[in-house]
């Protein structure tokens, strides 16, 4: 099993993280003795479609990619980009896998989640089982204006696999100060939308939402996804940044896509032309990047509270043995899980925590009630 | 005259579970509330206190955004399709 980076926080690099220079592919099958075939046979079939051909797969081979928020989304995506040879793959999650991410979550198995196997560090090990040329590194870590620079590092494009708009927000601002390409993808139910944002060419996330995140709060925890319209979107993402790796800009859809597969409506609508008055990309405020929008304790999905990091690294071993006397403890090298007893006043409550010290509570959501809970058995 | 009204996941809650609505109307502002007369739990799902539209509900007639068009002043006919694509936050959507 391959080890994965480090997980937590602070595991990027300070600088910016590089992945591994073009360099020209090796086609000969002379050059690598022990491999059973000329090592760009896997990719015989997309060299083959005109568009891309040799050259473009040494681009591919030449990328780094970071996909933001491996769930549904996000692991189809990974999925395509690995076995299409995009060269490294950054990808970022705070999750563990559960039992219910398996119906639409492509890249993980029962095992990740009987393990709560942290996402990132689940795609990690898969990634490399679909393509170990691919360079994958997995960041467990809830991105923030303090780390996302650290974690995206030099990603040419940036793929959207969240669940939320704060980040989406914080991922607009960032994207469009570094002038790097953005391609926004959600889904719901049998319907999802995507958008490729081309900072200083099209409009941007605020251009198109305006600058008042969420609002309609049905999520998928209530209203279900369907798995197929998740692997639609994340193909279509996945498209126009193959595109945008090659360089084939007028090949670049530049429309909102919205489809609904159940009803089979599918719908190219003309987005709005960048708003010469736009926060982000008319005025260049990156207010989100300041971290003046983001709260430290947030409600997360229908029944549950993020604490965000603290920072502060976690004796998994030690606190299992001074937690046992309140309740059920699980841990491994990624996450810690703690079921409170009922005696101890934690009745149906179940904490998930990190290496970083970031916590999940589970079963209240009541920020209060998930603070002190935290103070009182990890330390405030 | 009548138009449709396509619904989009996140506000089929509030149209018990309607995926479109027929409505009459000669414009887009109409034919909007026309849409909430008959689901009045939309209102603050798609305008503000003072009456405009909400900044994250894009409204589009037959393809075109209806803010480069004449917003909720314009002309709608018979054959004309009203598409709402909210903010959809659903990505992983697990528990966060």
């Amino acid at each position: 099993m391959p080890e994965a980076p480090n997980p937590g926080l602070h595991s990027a690099s300070a600088g910016p993280s590089r992945c591994h220079e073009k360099s020209p592919p090796e086609r000969q099958s002379g050059a690598v003795g022990t491999s059973p075939q000329p090592p760009w046979e896997r990719y015989s079939r997309q060299i083959l479609f005109a568009p891309l051909g040799e050259a473009g797969q040494s681009e591919l081979r030449a990328s780094h990619v970071a996909l933001v928020g491996c769930g549904a989304l996000g692991s189809a995506q990974a999925g395509l980009l690995a076995r299409a040879g995009v060269g490294c793959l950054t990808i970022i999650d705070r999750d563990y896998v559960e039992a219910s991410n398996l119906q639409r979550q492509s890249l993980f198995e029962e095992e990740d989640a009987r393990e709560s196997l942290p996402k990132a560090v689940a795609a990690a090990r898969r990634l490399h089982a679909l393509n170990s040329e691919v360079e994958v590194r997995a960041q467990v870590a809830d991105l923030t204006p303090e780390n996302l620079s650290a974690l995206i590092g030099d990603a040419a494009v940036i793929l959207d696999g969240t669940d939320n708009f704060e980040t989406r927000y914080l991922l607009n601002d960032f994207a469009v100060e570094q002038r790097r390409p953005w391609i926004y993808g959600a889904v719901v139910g049998s319907q999802g939308v995507t958008f490729t944002v081309l900072p200083e060419e099209t409009a941007c996330l605020e251009c198109v939402f305006g600058s008042q995140p969420g609002g309609m709060t049905e999520s998928c925890d209530t209203a279900g996804v369907l798995n197929w319209v998740v692997q639609y979107i994340a193909a279509v993402q996945v498209a126009e940044c193959v595109k945008l790796l090659v360089g084939a800009r007028d090949a670049l859809r530049r429309t909102v896509l919205s489809a609904d597969l159940w009803r089979n409506d599918f719908r190219q609508l003309q987005p709005p032309p960048r708003d010469p008055d736009c926060r982000v990309c008319g005025r260049r405020d990156f207010m989100h990047l300041r971290g003046e929008r983001r709260p430290h304790i947030t409600l997360c999905g229908r029944d549950s509270v993020q604490i965000h990091e603290h920072d502060r690294a976690m004796d998994f071993g030690q606190l299992s043995q001074r937690l046992a006397p309140h309740g059920r403890v699980r841990h491994n090298a990624h996450v810690l899980k703690f079921w409170l007893d009922a005696s101890s006043g934690g009745s149906g409550l179940e904490m998930t925590l990190f290496p970083d010290g970031r916590a999940m509570i589970k079963g209240t959501t009541d920020p209060a009630v998930a603070r002190s809970l935290y103070a009182r058995y990890i330390g405030s | 005259m009548s138009i449709k009204i396509l619904i989009p996941t996140p506000l089929r809650p509030f149209t018990g579970r309607q995926e479109e609505v027929e409505v009459d109307g000669r414009n887009v502002g109409e034919a909007l509330e026309g849409l909430i007369t008959s689901h009045p739990q939309l209102r603050n799902h798609l305008f503000t206190a003072d009456g405009k539209l909400r900044s994250f509900v894009n409204v589009y007639l037959n393809d075109e955004d209806i803010r480069y068009t004449g917003l909720q002043q314009t002309p709608v006919k018979s054959s004309d399709t009203l598409a709402i694509i909210p903010s959809i936050a659903g990505g992983c959507c697990c528990c966060c």
